[in-house]
């Protein structure tokens, strides 16, 4: 019943919009790009300075504005560059690109309108955060090496799920519900050497944006949040290159247009090379180890006329780690193929094809005896269509239709003992199709009130060829179903309502409210917090009903100090259903009853979040602060009995600075204090066969050591030199200053020399470690 | 297989402990309620059984687990009672009272009663079963010389005929008829799933370690496979009470839980495990004379 009324509202405000205002009017439209580079700038304003209203531009830095004939003055903005004012005369429909220059010296870089900086106060949005990539490259980083998701864990409502981790919890959420698109693109496992680093190069991003609640309509398939990274497409003016020489990594991007600027492409390369000095080692033993991660991103776009535009991007990247006798490599691969159409001034259109590909192999050399060995695979091919209708200033429509076809081979492993031939043991591959509609938009009703609205209606369809195991109550496997090839054998599909209303009190404060469901058909097998490479993702199936999600959240926006500084205070209840964890000692790893394994329940998760920034042209920075809890509830764990999430950390604060002090000279710093995680710790004991074995009443009732750290950074440029295109800068950082052993994970020994001993012993991953980079440009 | 996983699992935590430190902290835990804590086990050897009974305690008790004594200790063995008799010597220990030689494919059951673990003046009852599962007599083992980088030592590998059906084994080995591998986290465990109803060819099983000197073998010992065919039951409880012994790390471990235990009645711990025993020995060789 609430959702026909939802969907009875939705229809009132698009069917009523364009009546309301039907009178002829005249579209003008473009692009806003940065002039150096010429690329385009996502979520630049375009404000109407007659009528106080305007729009944003879209994902490809388009933006479109209808308005009744007249003479009207646009303001185009974007944070960290100079506003340009345009008058124009509204007689017939027009193009109008417009090319914004950045802040004419490091120390203004952040300059930023009045427009512009009070976005967050009329922007729809509760929830998200874009963070400039300028701003992340100040943050003092670990290893030195410069990284967008080791940002995103500063913000409030996330939370990183163990130290060093690229993992991380939005709202109580569990990783795996963490949306990650590169171009568009899902990225199944975004970490380096074991979380240490994330799989973004920072030199080949240009646009960073994290959805925590009220994800747009046009994503789907997790709970929690979507993290959308989109790769620059490449300098269209002239030939730049930016690299770096670091501690453990070098990195190199090249830019350049061709055709005559019509095309611009980008190519952007990193490598660790610790297994380079390996054969210093002294021991000789691991001389011929390999130990290294390697990106390599590309990007192609090339703009045939006015209408049409054309995008192809990639990335690929691996770890590897191996010796004489084992090794493991993974990795993930990326291509989006785009076609930017544009169907009249008003009607812009996105056409999309996606691949991702993520996975490994690990076990021992091909000639090894005995041999084995283990792959793993997980491919989507996907198509997406979207569509973006400027009706008028202040009314937008987005619509849209999605498919992914899943391709999850979680197992081959082929093992060859002494006598034998191969054995090959292979777990069953799951096929599955994920589509989606939706319909979005974005109204303006009255100079207060705004309000986005959007239904996704997604479905989910198992295909054969399967097995799907049947299980009993106590989870063993009574029999089973075989479907044929291409069978469609079961289905789930679901409406994913969204809305979020905007009232705006003043230019400098305002109020929102939001509300969306959402639905995960695909999750991941990990019940360790900081996941490993060999985890696998499986999909709903007549097992495992999808996860869902409702989240409200609410909260007070206020800038002040001509928006220099601006706050908010959000809310959010979150209770998700269907929530998935696993039997106590599940066997996760191939394992062709993996189903067998898995408990379901419920979760709860709500917090209050702060956030303060401050941003002049000296100093800029933020303090978050998150108050959440995260409690679980499923019958067959834990008795019953409710208990804490893993990631529940109820206090989660951070501290981020940086203040220039001189134009050669900056300096930043990070403090970061929260709760610590929830631990199972046993409250008894017994021994049998010699070995004492710990006793425990109750999953995570107890709490590590609160986790605080903190980090500095210098960066000095060098001088600049007019004549000379060559730019370079020294960055030298320190992690974990004050050298916190903060614990990483508590174990409980027995004592070699007296057995009925035990005592306790906590491993801390780092101490200080200092590190310096050279970044350059020419 | 189990083994080439855990290699992995290995490198990938040696990488985690290049950078890592540990150091033993003080730290306060709770108290629980005492449970029966049951150890016991019938085999095919021809001695006499035992079944050891504990309560548990706190975590930092640090001393030897308490004694249960006074119980009744019985095992039905088919339709046929065993009555077992508390040592004297040996707090705890109820024996059988003359060698028995166990028989596969019999079920037998443990019965414990008159014991008093929560001490409300009322005695409670504890059982358990467990079925003796069939074993084949294996042809050989081998010896190899196992170097990596990490550790080096001599890699034992089976050669043998597989009794039909899903079978779980526990691989330990002696060294001139001396036990090494006689503790639970020495145990080296692992089901059939990739040789089911099949010929073990060469499957590595146990590995003695150079670093270890209780494992350090040279030319003219003998090193003997002792293989028990453990029941489901028992398997678990090894499984989960290494990983319990292990540790845990946030890599791998899941959420630290309660080992599985297949003793009925009052939330009591341990085991009782029926297996049936195979051996096989080989004498360490003289090391190969290079050729010139």
């Amino acid at each position: 019943m609430k959702l026909k009324l939802f969907i009875h509202i939705i229809l009132v405000l698009v069917l009523t919009a364009p009546v309301l205002h039907a009178q002829k009017r005249i579209t003008v439209s473009g692009y806003v790009r940065d002039t150096t580079s010429g690329e385009e700038l996502i979520g630049a304003n375009v404000a109407i300075r007659e009528t106080g209203s305007g729009t944003i531009t879209n994902q490809y830095g388009f933006y479109s504005i209808s308005l009744e004939p007249g003479f009207y003055t646009l303001v185009y903005s974007y944070v960290g560059y100079n506003a340009e004012s345009k008058p124009v005369n509204f007689i017939e429909d027009m193009e109008l690109d417009v090319e914004l220059s950045e802040a004419a010296n490091e120390i203004e870089e952040v300059t930023v309108t009045a427009e512009a900086a009070n976005s967050n106060v009329t922007s729809l949005e509760t929830g998200a955060t874009k963070l400039q990539i300028k701003s992340i490259r100040k943050i003092p980083a670990f290893m030195g090496e410069v990284d967008v998701i080791k940002a995103i864990q500063l913000l409030p409502g996330v939370q990183v799920t163990s130290e060093g981790s690229s993992g991380f919890s939005v709202r109580g959420g569990s990783p795996d519900q963490n949306l990650i698109l590169l171009d568009e693109a899902t990225v199944y496992n975004a970490s380096h050497l074991l979380g240490f680093f994330s799989i973004f190069n920072n030199d080949a991003i240009k646009d960073v944006k994290l959805y925590k609640g009220d994800i747009p309509a046009s994503a789907g398939g997790r709970l929690s949040s979507l993290l959308d990274v989109r790769m620059k497409d490449g300098n269209s003016r002239e030939f730049e290159a930016t690299g770096g020489i670091g501690n453990i990594s070098s990195r190199l991007t090249l830019e350049g247009p061709l055709f005559n600027k019509k095309a611009s492409y980008l190519v952007s390369g990193r490598r660790t090379y610790a297994d380079v000095f390996l054969p210093l080692a002294r021991d000789t033993a691991i001389h011929d180890n390999s130990l290294y991660f390697y990106d390599l991103n590309g990007k192609f776009n090339y703009t045939l006329n006015e209408n049409n535009r054309f995008y192809l991007s990639a990335y690929n990247g691996k770890d590897v780690f191996a010796n004489d006798f084992a090794g493991m490599t993974f990795g993930n691969r990326t291509i989006t193929a785009r076609w930017n159409h544009l169907f009249s001034k008003k009607l812009f259109s996105n056409f999309t094809f996606v691949n991702s590909k993520y996975n490994y192999s690990l076990g021992t050399p091909e000639d090894a005896i005995p041999r084995f060995t283990w792959q793993s695979d997980l491919t989507d091919y996907g198509f997406k269509g979207d569509f973006t209708y400027y009706l008028m200033p202040g009314h937008t429509l987005k619509f849209g239709a999605s498919g992914i076809y899943h391709i999850i081979e979680p197992g081959l492993i082929i093992t060859q003992t002494g006598g034998n031939d191969n054995d090959t043991a292979t777990l069953a591959a799951n096929y599955a199709l994920e589509t989606g509609i939706y319909l979005s938009g974005d109204s303006k009703l009255g100079d207060r009130l705004s309000v986005r609205y959007g239904i996704r209606y997604s479905q989910f369809d198992n295909i054969g060829e399967a097995t799907v195991y049947n299980y009993n109550d106590h989870y063993m496997v009574v029999d089973s179903t075989v479907y044929g090839k291409g069978e469609f054998f079961n289905t789930y599909r679901g409406f994913e309502p969204r809305l979020a209303l905007n009232f705006r009190i003043n230019d400098a404060s305002s109020v929102k409210m939001s509300y969306s469901r959402t639905i995960q058909y695909m999750q991941l097998a990990s019940n360790s917090s900081a996941g490993t490479p060999l985890d696998i993702w499986f999909p709903a199936s007549p097992n495992i009903m999808p996860q869902l999600s409702n989240q409200v959240a609410g909260g007070y926006f206020r800038n002040f100090m001509n928006n220099k500084l601006e706050t908010s205070f959000e809310l959010y209840y979150k209770k998700m259903d269907r929530s998935i964890d696993f039997a106590d000692h599940a066997q996760l790893i191939l394992n062709p009853y993996l189903e067998g394994e898995i408990r379901t329940g419920f979760a709860t998760s709500y917090g209050a979040e702060l956030f303060l920034r401050y941003t002049d042209n000296r100093f800029s920075g933020w303090l978050s602060y998150t108050y959440s809890r995260t409690i679980r509830t499923l019958a067959e764990v834990n008795k019953g009995v409710p208990y804490p999430a893993p990631y529940d950390k109820p206090h989660d604060l951070a501290l981020v600075g940086s203040y220039d002090v001189s134009k050669r000279i900056s300096v930043s710093a990070n403090w970061i204090y929260s709760s610590g995680l929830p631990f199972t710790l046993p409250t008894g004991r017994y021994k049998v066969q010699g070995n004492i074995i710990p006793l425990y009443t109750g999953r995570n009732q107890f709490r590590l050591d609160d986790y605080h750290r903190l980090d500095l950074a210098v960066i000095i440029r060098e001088k600049d030199r007019s004549n000379k295109r060559w730019k370079g800068e020294w960055n030298f950082s320190v992690y974990n200053a004050y050298a916190r052993k903060n614990t990483w994970t508590l174990n409980f020994e027995q004592d070699s020399e007296d057995p009925n001993r035990t005592y306790a012993e906590k491993t801390y991953l780092f101490s200080i470690i200092p590190a310096i980079t050279y970044n350059f440009s020419f | 297989m189990k083994r080439s996983y855990n290699k992995i699992s290995v490198l990938i935590v040696l990488l985690v402990i290049s950078i890592s430190c540990t150091e033993v902290v003080e730290i306060e835990l709770d108290s629980t309620y005492d449970r029966l804590v049951v150890f016991g086990k019938v085999t095919t050897d021809h001695e006499r059984h035992y079944v050891e009974l504990t309560t548990t305690s706190d975590y930092f008790y640090n001393e030897e687990p308490p004694p249960v004594t006074g119980a009744t200790v019985r095992i039905m063995a088919g339709d046929s009672l065993i009555t077992l008799e508390e040592s004297a010597v040996w707090p705890g220990i109820y024996q059988m009272s003359a060698p028995y030689t166990g028989v596969q494919g019999v079920t037998y059951q443990l019965k414990i009663s008159n014991v008093d673990i929560d001490n409300d003046g009322e005695s409670e009852e504890y059982s358990a079963i467990a079925r003796m599962p069939f074993i084949e007599k294996p042809d050989s083992i081998s010896l190899e010389r196992f170097i990596t980088p990490f550790f080096s030592g001599t890699q034992v590998t089976l050669w043998s005929p597989e009794a039909m059906g899903t079978n779980y084994y526990n691989f330990q080995l002696t060294r001139n008829e001396e036990m090494i591998h006689n503790r639970l986290s020495q145990y080296t465990v692992q089901p059939d799933d990739f040789f089911t109803d099949n010929y073990i060819a060469g499957l590595p099983v146990g590995f003695l370690d150079d670093d270890n000197e209780d494992e350090v073998v040279v030319p003219g010992d003998e090193v003997t496979l002792v293989i028990s065919s453990i029941t489901e039951d028992y398997y678990n409880f090894i499984v989960e009470a290494q990983n319990e012994i292990f540790g845990n790390n946030p890599l791998f471990s899941g959420p630290p839980a309660n080992v599985s235990s297949n003793i009925e009645g009052d939330d009591a711990v341990g085991v009782f495990a029926a297996y049936s025993i195979e051996r096989n020995s080989k004498i360490v060789p003289l090391p190969a004379i290079p050729q010139k």
